[in-house]
């Protein structure tokens, strides 16, 4: 794995809102073909660091580069042209809106390919080809987080992050949406998740970073992680 | 029956109007994130564009339907620096100060249309556009071929609009803003992009309302615009604030209204009728009858 070359880099990353520094000085970094995942409690900023990734929030201080291309201070429009995307928290999907248009809203910038996209799609996700007319907000959770990992595939990108998709799911459905991500990994995507369910990320990551109030406090392997007394004491419970 | 005939044509046709002035109103209302009360004026000012251009070209209608449509166009599109200055946060609908910087807008266009336009007169629409003879006439209702023609075509912009809304890629951005601007951003819809678009798309829509309104009426004043926007917003509240397919059923409902109390009661009781059925679901259904869509 430590061959491959890095796609995204973050280097010295800080972001503030206002006063409230959000992120000090972050590093991290992704390799094509990882699983990285960002373990931290409510309100350490893993929903920021990927928020002014792809290019919502600017950064204060800092760079991020992907494909050895600065990153940092460009729109999150061109930034998912550029193959980056995010799978927002809480499956933000538009509910008012059929299943089918959801998919569609993802290829925003890659309409060339979105018949075949969401052949593909519909190949992985089955459910979501029966019940592409319906309006998402009969999906049930786990559709719906479903739904929102494949209308970014729609966007064909290079690195997928996802914000915390076990939020409010069933332990069964977090199991399964975690396979998904394992299997699309191994399709060749490489994939950015923030987590606070740190046990069962990284049994499924190759890497992880342990992020505290804004700073990186911690990396490694997901094996070292997993057994780091810290880690275990502060994010599994044993 | 004839006069009912009559009235319902006339109502439809009216009622095509109302429907596309409320769905211009409405995209600007759920994409650009404003409330564009002058929109109604910014068509009678196309209308007087549209006039003028009768006038010096031995009355084109194809030169003019196209001025109608860029100077509406350009209208909106002069005006969104200004909107989107003094909206700080574009997540939220901001509707006092984009209603007061639209209210300003309005008076301007209308004191323009009265001092710069046949001294402040109101103007009339060659017959050409609005139809030579009468196709049906029952009592004092006659029905002209420019009402009739208005009907029609209001018909295909309202289908093409709600196309385009529905089973376009603009179109799916739109609604995708409507619904959850931040979340739009997310899955990386250019915000302020989209935003302009949808004031090119409700300019484009404004010039041809400007030429239905100048068929189906025959005549055009400064003052209308006012008239008008009073309307579009009853129609829009009645049906709830953003609702597009509310906008459409209440649109051609109060089109269809107005007509029959013109003609079986009184042509100047029909803004009055507006007002009470606004007041009585505000009473009732404060949301709207099919629900606000902020």
């Amino acid at each position: 794995m430590a061959q491959n070359e890095v796609l995204l880099r973050v280097e010295n990353l800080s972001v503030a809102y206002g006063q409230i520094n959000a992120l000090k000085e972050v590093n991290l970094e992704v390799r094509r073909g990882e699983i990285v995942v960002l373990i931290g409690a409510n309100g350490a900023g893993k929903t920021t660091l990927l928020e002014t990734t792809l290019g919502i929030n600017a950064p204060k201080s800092g760079e991020i580069t992907f494909k050895e291309r600065t990153i940092s201070g460009i729109p999150a429009d061109r930034n998912v042209r550029f193959g980056l995307c995010l799978v927002p928290e809480g499956r933000g999907v538009f509910v008012s809106m059929s299943v089918l248009d959801n998919l569609l809203l993802g290829a925003h910038h890659n309409m060339k390919n979105v018949g075949r996209n969401l052949k593909r799609v519909y190949q992985w996700f089955p459910r979501l080809e029966e019940r592409k007319n319906q309006i998402a907000r009969t999906l049930s959770g786990g559709e719906r987080q479903m739904l929102a990992i494949a209308r970014s595939l729609m966007s064909a990108p290079e690195l997928i992050m996802v914000d915390e998709p076990s939020l409010g799911l069933a332990p069964i459905i977090v199991n399964d949406i975690f396979e998904i991500l394992v299997y699309l990994n191994k399709e060749g995507y490489t994939i950015l998740l923030s987590e606070q369910n740190a046990y069962k990320s990284l049994k499924c990551a190759h890497r992880g970073y342990v992020l505290e109030t804004g700073k990186v406090t911690l990396s490694g392997t997901a094996a070292e992680l997993l057994n780091d007394p810290g880690v275990r004491e502060a994010y599994i419970g044993a | 029956m004839q006069t009912f005939i009559a009235q319902v044509i006339n109502g439809l046709s009216l009622g095509s109007i109302y429907v596309l002035l409320a769905t211009g109103f409405n995209l600007l209302l759920l994409v650009a994130m404003i409330i564009h009360f002058a929109y109604p004026q910014v068509v009678v000012f196309s209308m007087y564009i549209a006039w003028v251009v009768l006038r010096y070209t031995g009355n084109s209608i194809l030169l003019a339907v196209l001025a109608a449509i860029v100077s509406s166009v350009l209208l909106n599109l002069i005006s969104a620096p200004l909107f989107q200055k003094i909206m700080k946060n574009r997540e939220e609908v901001d509707i006092n100060t984009t209603m007061v910087l639209s209210l300003g807008i309005g008076m301007i266009i209308t004191d323009i249309l009265s001092h710069g336009f046949n001294k402040g007169l109101p103007i009339a629409f060659p017959a050409k556009l609005v139809g030579e003879t009468p196709i049906l006439r029952v009592g004092v209702i006659s029905l002209m071929g420019g009402q009739v023609a208005s009907l029609a075509v209001g018909i295909v912009a309202v289908s093409g609009i709600f196309l385009l809304l529905y089973k376009t890629r603009p179109g799916r951005a739109f609604r995708a803003i409507a619904e959850d601007p931040n979340g739009a951003r997310l899955v990386g819809i250019p915000l302020l992009r989209t935003g302009l678009e949808s004031y090119a798309l409700s300019g484009v829509l404004g010039g041809l309302i400007a030429v239905l309104l100048a068929m189906l009426l025959g005549y055009s004043s400064p003052g209308l615009g006012e008239q008008v926007a009073h309307k579009v917003l009853a129609v829009s509240i009645i049906a709830g604030l953003g609702n597009l397919a509310g906008g459409l059923v209440v649109g051609l409902a109060l089109g269809i209204l107005e007509a029959l109390v013109q003609g079986y009661i009184s042509g100047s009781w029909s803004n009055a009728i507006a007002f009470v059925v606004m007041l009585l679901v505000m009473l009732f259904k404060p949301r709207g009858l099919f629900g606000i869509k902020l």
